[in-house]
């Protein structure tokens, strides 16, 4: 899912993500949009399914995890939940 | 210029950070005869096995032998052919009839292996419309069987029928069918699936379906063996059980079993039934039999978990971690792979087989020395590996030499 796409994400889902990506960020790099989940924040497969679990508890939507493989970026990810949040 | 497998190249250097110093390594384990169902030769050393999943001791049932012997002198060592071309032969219909018997169920499909039997149903069942919600635990078969699968993938947490509710009444607005995917008994940790909560769950969604691995679990829970939908008293509720025959059953192969009317279909459909060599007709003959001895079986599971309880409770005592309450899989936790790795190569030089766990391949990041009974070790075996258990976790300071237990204690 390539951000150029979609509209970038808003501020306010930016803010939600930082938050809710503090609680497992364990390397304390800095977030950004273009911050990589594997790379800079070595997120492995367990914190990645905790941290959708808390996202969709959040929003309250379903993050099927077929959309994950296209997801590098917390960019990628705002783009991904926005569309989510678009068709609920 | 990047070289084809530069891309483990991570895995290899943990491998070899782990096993790299030429000792004994999980992947070249080679017994080099079989003494029984729970000994063998290993590297010219007896060594009691308490790792193989042959939870109810059957791989030498003299019944399933003679019937084994004689499929193979009638039919060959290969049938060469699928199901749905030269490979369906008396043996594969008649062990077909077995399973509907047993299960009580009006359709059963058999598969050339378990994972081949997750993989082929769950990739097939739904669509893109659809929805699997699947346990965060579920096997490695699974995984794979759901990533091919066209349908949306959902995880819920382990075990927790309330999380998948929650994921259900999110979706109820969705038109297209529900899977919920469990496990009868999870296989890295021995813990179990709560069925009665899990069925009321989806009693209470439209369009929900309800898929159970029991391939830990038949042979094991159930008056009848039947696994843990038997035990729970929610058989109806469950649309599709997937078993296999390489635990209890002692030989190999997988099987779906299922009351929906048009089940069949998934003959035509399911690639892993339609494009795989069927069973050789001694594995079949031998299944058959030996799904009758498990429905016979009760004196064996008592046997089994006596053997589950007795090894719980002598490791415990030792001072070691045990991941879950009693069952037939009892994983102990070691503080990291490191430590995990020692440990087992100790267990190993001392005579003892269990299976190394390491993450990504177990919950919780755990680094596990899993060992599973069978119902005819003996107390003495078991005592030996308690006593060896002593002794190497002393040595690597996991536990206080004056805590343990010796076997004559």
């Amino acid at each position: 899912m390539a951000a150029g796409q979609h509209n970038e994400p808003s501020p306010e889902t930016f803010a939600a993500l930082y938050e809710l990506i503090g609680t497992f960020n364990k390397t304390g790099a800095a977030l950004a949009p273009e911050t990589r989940f594997a790379e800079d924040l070595n997120f492995d497969s367990l914190i990645v399914m905790e941290f959708v679990a808390s996202v969709e508890d959040k929003f309250d939507i379903s993050m099927p995890l077929n959309i994950l493989p296209d997801i590098l970026t917390i960019g990628d990810f705002g783009v991904a939940l926005e569309k989510l949040l678009s068709e609920r | 210029m990047a070289d084809i497998f530069d891309r483990f190249a991570g895995l290899m250097a943990q491998r070899d950070a782990l096993f790299g110093d030429g000792g004994r390594d999980p992947f070249s384990v080679t017994m080099t005869e079989v003494l029984s169902q729970t000994e063998a030769m290993i590297d010219g050393h007896r060594t009691i096995l308490v790792g193989t999943n042959n939870y109810l001791g059957l791989t030498f049932a003299p019944e399933a032998l003679a019937a084994a012997h004689a499929a193979l002198d009638a039919g060959g060592t290969g049938t060469t052919g699928s199901r749905v071309a030269n490979g369906t032969y008396s043996g594969h219909t008649e062990l077909e009839q077995a399973l509907r018997e047993f299960y009580n169920t009006k359709h059963a499909m058999v598969f050339s292996t378990g994972f081949l039997a997750n993989a082929g149903i769950l990739s097939t069942l739904m669509g893109p419309d659809d929805f699997i919600l699947m346990d965060a635990d579920c096997h490695a078969s699974i995984y794979d069987g759901v990533r091919a699968s066209a349908a949306q993938i959902i995880r819920f947490k382990h075990n927790d029928a309330a999380d998948l509710d929650k994921r259900l009444a999110r979706l109820a607005d969705k038109p297209g069918n529900k899977l919920i995917v469990v496990e009868g008994i999870y296989s890295m940790l021995g813990d179990m699936a709560p069925m009665k909560e899990i069925a009321a769950v989806k009693r209470k969604h439209a369009n929900t379906y309800l898929l159970s691995d029991e391939a830990h679990s038949l042979g094991v829970l159930g008056k009848y063996g039947r696994g843990l939908p038997e035990q729970e008293g929610v058989e109806e509720d469950v649309d599709f059980i997937v078993g296999t025959f390489s635990k209890s059953v002692g030989t190999v192969g997988g099987f779906c079993v299922s009351n929906h009317p048009q089940f069949n279909i998934l003959r035509l459909v399911c690639r892993a039934y339609v494009f795989t060599a069927s069973l050789p007709p001694a594995v079949v003959a031998a299944a058959k039999v030996n799904l009758g001895l498990i429905h016979n079986g009760g004196a064996l599971r008592t046997r089994l978990m006596r053997n589950a309880r007795h090894l719980h409770t002598g490791l415990s005592e030792l001072g070691l971690k045990i991941a879950s309450g009693v069952s037939p899989v009892v994983a102990v936790v070691a503080p990291d792979p490191q430590v995990a790795a020692t440990f087992w190569r100790g267990l190993l030089d001392a005579g003892v087989y269990v299976n190394l766990a390491l993450p990504p391949a177990t919950p919780f990041g755990y680094s596990l020395l899993r060992a599973s009974l069978c119902a005819v070790h003996t107390e003495e075996q078991l005592d030996e590996v308690i006593a060896i258990f002593a002794g190497v976790a002393t040595s690597l300071g996991l536990i206080e030499p004056h805590r343990k237990r010796l076997a004559a204690g």
